[in-house]
């Protein structure tokens, strides 16, 4: 089975945004960048399929500037049981909307085939969560969102995915795209043999001229970054016993802020 | 003049709150710019939305009903959806951020080679639309602007107020051509968890726990005061991870991010990753013993004291307001 799994890396969780007023552009020279955690979901769904049935082939694709991503296709996918990776560096992507990335992922995987194509839910950076289910449109495949559970036989899948208030399971022939969520397995951490071995495996780069297509155009734009409404102070409700601070809590919340 | 078509998004039979909130934030725009408000609804048999979707703003109300569309298939809605925005050409399509406009909207999007933008809080017109959304957790907004004739926009449940204006809608009827051969990902049976609870995503309470609670045994602390609210019950990472509860309700980074009228943290430090699935709640009451806990910075109203007191005197307190 041939699977590909696509990455992005994004700046970590704990990254610090310092934005006094409006603003065109982010200052990311300080960010520490890092695989997208849901993405790595995808990565370790994609190794222990290889790794169950003792075959297969598993391809980490990614989109930005290699001298940044190489790294974390080494220590995130390579290490971890990926066996190669392909990167589509184009500056010209630089500020590409999310249905543009998935025209950009389309090639690639349209050039290499794959039976089963997984993505994380979504990047915790533009949190849009577009990008593997608009990938799958453009390819023509069914899709499953949101998975938490994934049964994988020889030409179909059975999946469950959680909405409100339940789950719906649903079956899909293969070649699929599935987008993965937490629960649907405990990623490994990388060895450090393994770190060392997976510098020899080998990473692919190729810009958009090299897979044929023309720089796809971006039909949104970010105006600017603002930042958040400030909060005001906390009103901290203090009162002779537990009972008689909790009914004064109650009474502001009905009274003041009106959400009883 | 936009007009502004609206999905109205109906799961076994019932229509998603945020569809009404999708009107009036749409109503809003048009009153201002000019244009429509038009529902789209696509039904099985019996779920009329007529009269509602007029008394929250819409012109026009387009349904579309056939057996198939008693069961979400993003195939079938995603061809339904292109007949109608290629027939009737709106500006902007919204689409409620909820598991099935997650799924639906990037799918329509491609299809229709249009731009997409999800998970918007603010909807404004500048010479265009302009949506506002949460990027990097919260810790700061995006506005995007869009270049494209159609413009789909997923709408954050609970970020806009439903306004009833009492108007009528006037109904027509779509007849979308379907090729059901054309949907391989069928969805094959639906499990409903626990019945009658509300859905976190939904909600307009939150109550959640964290490791303040020092044990599983203790979720009911949590649950009790969740249902004296009205309220879905959610939990942090650590107790998640821990396996005390269930990762349904996990509420945060690589969980749920919720956007509530009330949410209240018991026993929750505040780690950033927390922070990101909630901090654009509009009230945040806080609990916690350490009154220098990182959770009292984007709190409303903080108690700082023993949670094992304090949440069942709250329940009790809540439960008489509330009568």
């Amino acid at each position: 089975m041939k699977i590909a799994v696509c990455v992005k890396q994004v700046p970590d969780s704990e990254t610090r945004i310092n934005l006094s007023g409006p603003a065109a552009a982010l200052d990311s020279s300080s960010f520490t960048m890092i695989i997208n955690p849901y993405d790595q979901f995808a990565v370790e769904e994609a190794v222990k399929i290889k790794e169950a049935r003792g075959a297969g082939e598993v391809t980490a694709v990614t989109v930005g500037a290699q001298a940044r991503v190489r790294e974390m296709l080494k220590k995130d996918c390579l290490a971890v049981g990926c066996d190669k990776a392909v990167v589509v560096d184009d500056p010209a992507l630089a500020n590409a909307d999310p249905l543009a990335v998935a025209k950009v992922l389309a090639a690639v995987l349209r050039r290499d085939q794959y039976d089963l194509v997984l993505f994380g839910i979504k990047a915790i950076d533009d949190d849009a969560s577009q990008v593997g289910v608009m990938t799958a449109e453009l390819l023509g495949l069914p899709h499953v969102g949101y998975i938490g559970a994934l049964e994988l036989g020889q030409t179909t899948l059975t999946a469950r995915r959680e909405v409100e208030g339940g789950v719906e399971v649903v079956t899909s022939p293969l070649p699929c795209v599935l987008t993965c969520g937490k629960g649907l397995n405990e990623p490994r951490l990388p060895s450090l043999p393994n770190i060392m071995k997976a510098g020899m495996k080998p990473v692919e780069v190729v810009d958009c001229a090299a897979l044929g297509v023309a720089v796809p155009a971006s039909h949104t734009a970010v105006k600017q970054y603002t930042p958040p409404p400030p909060r005001g102070a906390c009103t901290m409700i203090t009162a002779d016993t537990p009972a008689e601070a909790a009914r004064a809590l109650a009474r502001k919340l009905r009274d003041e802020a009106k959400v009883i | 003049m936009p007009n502004i078509a609206v999905f109205i998004e109906q799961r076994a039979g019932q229509i998603k709150t945020v569809s009404w909130q999708m009107l009036s934030a749409a109503r809003a725009l048009v009153d201002q710019q000019g244009g429509e408000v038009w529902g789209v609804h696509l039904h099985a048999a019996g779920c009329q939305v007529q009269d509602q979707a007029g008394q929250h703003g819409a012109h026009k109300v387009f349904t579309a009903e056939a057996p198939a569309f008693a069961t979400y298939d993003s195939e079938l809605w995603t061809q339904a959806l292109a007949a109608f925005t290629r027939e009737h050409k709106p500006d902007v399509l919204l689409i409620g951020s909820t598991a099935m406009g997650k799924d639906l909207a990037p799918r329509l999007a491609a299809r229709l080679d249009c731009a997409c933008v999800s998970d918007a809080v603010g909807l404004s017109w500048d010479g265009g639309l302009v949506v506002k959304r949460p990027v990097f957790a919260g810790k700061c907004f995006a506005e995007v602007t869009s270049t494209a004739p159609l413009t789909v926009v997923g709408i954050r449940p609970n970020a806009f107020a439903q306004e009833a204006v009492g108007g009528t809608a006037e109904a027509l009827a779509l007849t979308p051509a379907l090729d059901a051969a054309a949907a391989r990902a069928r969805v094959t049976s639906e499990e409903t968890g626990s019945a009658g609870k509300v859905s976190l995503t939904e909600a307009e309470v939150v109550v959640s726990g964290g490791r303040g609670i020092k044990g599983p045994e203790n979720y009911v602390l949590i649950e009790q005061l969740a249902e004296a609210f009205g309220a879905a019950a959610g939990a942090s990472r650590a107790i998640v991870d821990a396996g005390w509860v269930d990762y349904s309700h996990q509420v945060g980074q690589t969980g749920k991010t919720v956007a509530p009228n009330l949410y209240v943290a018991c026993g929750i430090s505040g780690a950033i990753q927390h922070l990101a699935g909630m901090s654009s709640s509009k009230c945040i009451v806080a609990i916690n013993k350490d009154e220098n806990a990182p959770i009292f910075k984007v709190a409303d109203y903080g108690i700082a004291g023993d949670l094992f007191q304090i949440v069942p005197a709250l329940t009790e307190a809540v439960k008489e307001l509330r009568g």
